[in-house]
């Protein structure tokens, strides 16, 4: 024995440390370590803790660089490695390489994987007329298919899922078992044979008869609507191709603007009606399968009425074998997800022929039950940088590791675009997307899926939600201590921990309402601080919002606020040149205006962008959330910067405040004399990326940093998000943004729970 | 133009003028007119009281004025409460110059009201107060009541019907209009109206009614949702059901306000067992104050206390108290 651990001691002459954070616990991770190890003749252990992997390697110098380079390159396909920590350390002379078990026992290490589109290998079977699986639908492995969906609860084992119900037949037993098999532990592993079905049914509940791949295809070619049940969720379907189905579709889903989300057969497919980036190409091809933002093509073929008023489309590919099957046949479907608008999603058998009656004429089902429903993902790359619309299948619910102590935290989010954070160590489990909290059934859901995930993540013993007076969330969380923490300082507190940012710096948050300390709606904030405090140093100055939140309905009322507060009494007769047809109510909103009757007071990008809209003529009424200034924004996505500002002024009190009133004088008279609407946007937006640098500038001073993180929604505008950032590096300042959440309201949670952990700190 | 002077408020001559030649004449009071306070004669033991302030401007309004308004309050008051109503007093607080001939107008109105409800005015009391210190006139009642319907709050169930008299909100449409805030003419006319016989109607027709609100200050919502806490309910209305004039719904939608959260002066919400509901509505609709009665919602459970209404869209919100919504003063 002594003879062979000195030789084993001998060879080793280096050793390392390493430390791996992100996605490498139930992706294949430490297996794939044992084989790249072994390959590499390296000795030493791995180990899965609360953190992440522990991994200690030891042998020759140049070995170990071999297994440090191929390390990215040969990682499973579901790992995502977020940081790697290497530090030196003296050889302790292992005789082999071994897993060890994991650090700390228990229910707190573990990790609830998430979806993954289908695999290379599982693809080439689908479609391999020798394979077993040939062309089944729920073909899957260790490396795809359904996970967060279909666990009930961990450790993640077959008896834990939707698939107990499925008895495993001999030779999916076989392979299950085998750990040479691509299938070993893969636990919904299936097979004709034994595993789920597909079924066609008239939407009143009638099977049909024939194949239902063929027959959904069928039904779709001739313009019918068709629920699919995916993954996380049904989807409403039909031919993307087919203007008659489409605005059916809309009519019957009362969503007359709102962009519909495609699924094309390929990446091919995409190219010839969209542009597509090789950042972006990545981002479709990933096993995340999210729906990626794209510029239209001119000549796109497809159905105008997709996305109104939009130059991008909305695309994913493919992601579950039964997508495959069905594109195979039409090659451009529209993929919405069926929940009528303001309830949950739509997942189970027995509401989905309910709510769907009117909606759908077919409903192409399987018996593999969803038991966690999710949303499809959503994101955009601007710059070659990934920009979180909606983070959900495929992303979460995934740790995101932080530096803070986070444990039993939990964070209630914001009441649009909700997600909620739960800490566990130094980990923040975000929840997928829920949605609106506006209504009882969207509580009562996020209740659910927050009992789920505090389930195996971690019971809160804190909490926190937002200071809005009126919020219902304080009682979501129960009986706990409770903080409370404003809108855009969780924006802000968000974008610093997306960054790793913690010492004091700037927040520029540009966004739609949130609920302000003084009482106000604000939105175009200019904070200073960190997680623990914080200072408002400017805002853009208020308008009435005339009919509160009827105003975020109609931004023509904002728009007429701003004119009457730009042009007094004067600004009544301008509203009725810009707004004809709003003859008769315009003299009222002024009424309502000069009396303060149900005018709330609002300083946000948003309303500012939605009284432009409306003023030229882009949107008058928001048929969704933010639709007149995401239309505004269109006109300017793939122009340059070449306008010139409008005027603006600074103001300062004892805070500073951006006033757009001179831009208001300025833009009326290019209205008056027919300057194009493009052209205005333009030189709108620019005004924006001024006025927004320049209080920065007036706001700073020596004493301040010059780090800026930018969050809220607005940064979702590739203008703004671009520009102001250039406009402020240019005046010496290092600028931040959002990279794992949402820079809208859906990072909220994030923001919160760290502001938490730090009040809990000091 | 005869005027309302301080002197008429001293407690002098010109004040004893006044009660006798405006007061007295109008009211008819029968209770000895001599005395500090008025004897008046109980047929029962069990009596409704009930006080009331009445400070709505402008005081002449399409559809009744102050004077209207404040018996008309005040016998709701009683009759919701299962009262008869038998008695009231009214305090006048006037202004400093303000036109005899308003408050003979007035004091008519109050006189026509009582006696059509069969109330009758049994003490008052007269102050002027100097110009500036109130707006015109404001009136305080109270009012007293034989009760002839004990309360059966005890059997609220699930499945028990809601239903409100009539269309919601014109009250607070009307008087917004009479005051100019809202910078355009309306049809609308408050619904002031006295309902105890409508209300006594019911209660001997059908044996279901549980309780009854008067949705006066913040509005239907508002009475409702102190219906749910108070008692431990939970009922959901359906927004499509709601009784909402078109002038109404209108206006509401340019103001931003809700409907149900608009006051009221002539409504009543009841709320009644399952069996008789319809038979509730068919009595209710007998009466002109009744005619656009519909029911409009269910208990559906007695664990807690929520009030929810479900949208056209099939979605649930959560309603509250009136929050934040400054209206003028209305009533
Ligand atoms: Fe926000
Ligand atoms: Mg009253
Ligand atoms: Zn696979
Ligand atoms: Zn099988």
């Amino acid at each position: 024995m002594v003879p062979m651990d000195r030789a084993s001691v001998q060879t080793a002459d280096t050793a390392r440390l390493i430390t791996i954070r992100g996605r490498v616990q139930g992706v294949g991770f430490r297996p794939f370590l044992f084989a790249l190890a072994r390959d590499c003749s390296l000795s030493g252990t791995v180990q899965n803790n609360m953190d992440g992997i522990r991994l200690i390697v030891e042998g020759k110098e140049e070995d170990v660089q071999t297994f440090l380079a191929q390390l990215p390159l040969r990682a499973p396909r579901l790992s995502r490695m977020d940081e790697i920590q290497v530090q030196s350390m003296a050889p302790a002379g292992y005789a082999g390489f071994s897993i060890l078990p994991s650090e700390a026992e228990g229910t707190s290490t573990l990790v609830l994987p998430a979806d993954a589109a289908i695999c290379a290998d599982c693809l080439r079977e689908l479609y391999d007329p020798r394979d077993p699986r040939y062309r089944y639908p729920f073909i899957n492995c260790t490396q795809c298919g359904p996970r967060y969906t279909m666990i009930e609860s961990l450790p993640y084992d077959r008896p834990a899922t939707s698939m107990k119900s499925f008895a495993m037949c001999p030779a999916c037993r076989e392979e299950y078992e085998n750990p040479l098999s691509r299938r070993h532990h893969a636990q919904p592993i299936a097979c004709p044979a034994c595993g789920p079905q597909l079924s066609l049914f008239s939407v009143e509940g009638e099977l049909t008869e024939g194949e239902p791949i063929a027959e959904t295809a069928a039904l779709l070619r001739s313009g019918r609507i068709v629920a699919i049940k995916g993954i996380g969720g049904y989807h409403l379907a039909c031919d993307a191709e087919d203007d008659g189905a489409v605005q059916q579709l809309r009519l019957r889903k009362q969503r007359p603007q709102k962009p519909l989300a495609i699924m094309a057969k390929s990446l091919g497919h995409i190219r010839r009606i969209c542009h597509v980036t090789p950042e972006e190409e990545q981002l479709l091809l990933s096993p995340e399968a999210p729906i990626v933002l794209l510029q239209k093509r001119e000549e796109c073929r497809l159905s105008p009425d997709l996305a109104p008023g939009m130059m991008t489309l909305g695309v994913m590919l493919p992601y579950t074998p039964l997508h495959h099957l069905l594109l195979d046949e039409l090659p451009y479907l529209v993929m919405t997800s069926a929940n009528p608008s303001g309830l949950p999603m739509l997942y189970r058998e027995e509401e989905a022929f309910g709510y769907l009656k009117g909606i759908a004429d077919y409903v192409l089902s399987h018996n593999r039950d969803i038991l966690q429903p999710i949303d499809d993902s959503v994101v955009q790359m601007i710059n070659g940088e990934t920009d979180f619309i909606r983070r959900a299948r495929g992303y979460a619910p995934d740790p995101i590791s932080t530096k803070r102590d986070v444990h039993g935290i939990h964070a209630a989010g914001s009441r649009q675009k909700n997600t909620f954070a739960i800490g566990r160590g130094k980990q923040v489990f975000l929840s997928p997307h829920i949605g609106d909290l506006s209504h009882l059934e969207m509580l009562a859901h996020w209740q659910k899926e927050h009992h789920h995930l505090s389930h195996w993540g971690q019971a809160a013993e804190r909490g926190v939600i937002d200071m809005h007076p009126g919020f219902d969330m304080n009682r979501l969380l129960g009986d706990i201590p409770l903080a409370h923490v404003q809108h855009h300082h969780a924006h802000m507190v968000s974008c610093m921990e997306d960054t790793g940012l913690t010492a004091p710096c700037f927040g520029l948050i540009l966004d739609g309402t949130g609920y302000g300390s003084d009482g106000n709606l604000w939105g175009f904030e200019l904070l200073y601080g960190s997680a623990g405090s914080w200072k408002r140093l400017g805002h853009l100055g208020y308008v009435p919002l005339p009919g509160g939140e009827q105003s975020i309905r109609e931004p023509w009322r904002t728009a007429v606020s701003y004119l009457v507060q730009t042009f007094g009494v004067h600004g009544v007769g301008l509203a009725m040149e810009v707004f004809p047809e709003r003859k008769k109510e315009i003299p009222i909103l002024y009424h309502l205006i000069e009396r303060k009757m149900n005018t709330p007071l609002a300083g946000t990008c948003g309303r500012l962008f939605d009284a432009v809209s409306a003023i030229l003529g882009i949107c008058h009424r928001s048929t969704y959330e933010g639709e007149a200034a995401i239309k505004l924004s269109e006109l300017v996505r793939f122009s340059g910067r070449s306008a010139a500002a409008y005027c603006h002024s600074l103001e300062q009190t004892d805070i500073w405040e951006l006033n757009m009133l001179p831009m208001l004088e300025e833009l009326m008279q290019d209205l008056r004399h027919g300057v194009p609407a493009v052209v205005m946007a333009e030189r709108f937006h620019e005004t924006v990326v001024q006025g927004a640098a320049a209080l920065v500038d007036a706001a700073r001073l020596p004493s301040h940093s010059r780090r800026v993180v930018l969050s809220g929604g607005s940064f979702h505008n590739p203008y703004l998000r671009t520009y102001i950032r250039q406009e402020l590096e240019k005046r010496g300042y290092e600028v931040y943004t959002h990279k794992r959440v949402p820079c809208n309201d859906g990072g909220i949670s994030l923001g919160q729970l760290i502001a938490a952990a730090q009040k809990g700190e000091s | 133009m005869k005027r309302i002077s301080l002197a008429h408020g001293d407690g002098g001559e010109l004040t004893h003028t006044l009660i006798q030649e405006l007061f007295l004449s109008a009211f008819q009071t029968t209770a000895s007119p001599m005395l500090d306070a008025a004897i008046v004669s109980m047929p029962a033991n069990e009596i409704a009281v009930t006080t009331d302030s009445f400070v709505v401007q402008p005081l002449f309004f399409p559809g009744g004025d102050i004077g209207k308004l404040a018996v008309a309050g005040t016998v709701n008051d009683l009759a919701v409460s299962g009262a008869v109503p038998l008695y009231m007093t009214c305090g006048f607080i006037i202004e400093e110059g303000f036109p005899y001939a308003d408050l003979q107008r007035i004091v008519n109105s109050i006189a026509a009201e009582a006696a059509k409800n069969g109330i009758s005015i049994v003490a008052g009391d007269t102050k002027v107060v100097e110009r500036g210190s109130c707006d015109g006139v404001f009136i305080n009642t109270t009012g007293i009541g034989v009760v002839r319907h004990k309360s059966k709050a005890a059997y609220l169930q699930e499945g028990d019907a809601v239903i409100v008299s009539g269309s919601i909100g014109d009250h607070g449409i009307a008087i917004l209009a009479a005051r100019n805030e809202l910078g355009f003419t309306t049809e609308v006319e408050s619904d002031c109206a006295s309902l105890s016989a409508m209300i006594e109607d019911v209660q001997h027709g059908t044996g279901g009614v549980r309780i009854m609100r008067d949705p006066t200050r913040g509005g239907l919502a508002t009475s409702l949702v102190e219906i749910c806490e108070d008692f431990g309910i939970t009922i959901i209305l359906e927004e499509e059901d709601l009784p909402v004039h078109p002038a109404v719904a209108g206006a509401c939608d340019l103001l931003g306000f809700d409907p149900m959260y608009v006051a009221n002066e002539g409504k009543v919400i009841l709320i009644v067992s399952a069996a008789e509901a319809e038979q509730t509505l068919s009595l209710l609709r007998q009466h002109p104050e009744g005619a656009e009665a519909a029911i409009i919602g269910r208990i559906t459970d007695t664990q807690s206390g929520e009030l929810r209404v479900r949208t056209v869209f099939g979605a649930t919100r959560k309603l509250r108290r009136l929050h934040g919504m400054q209206l003028p003063r209305i009533c």
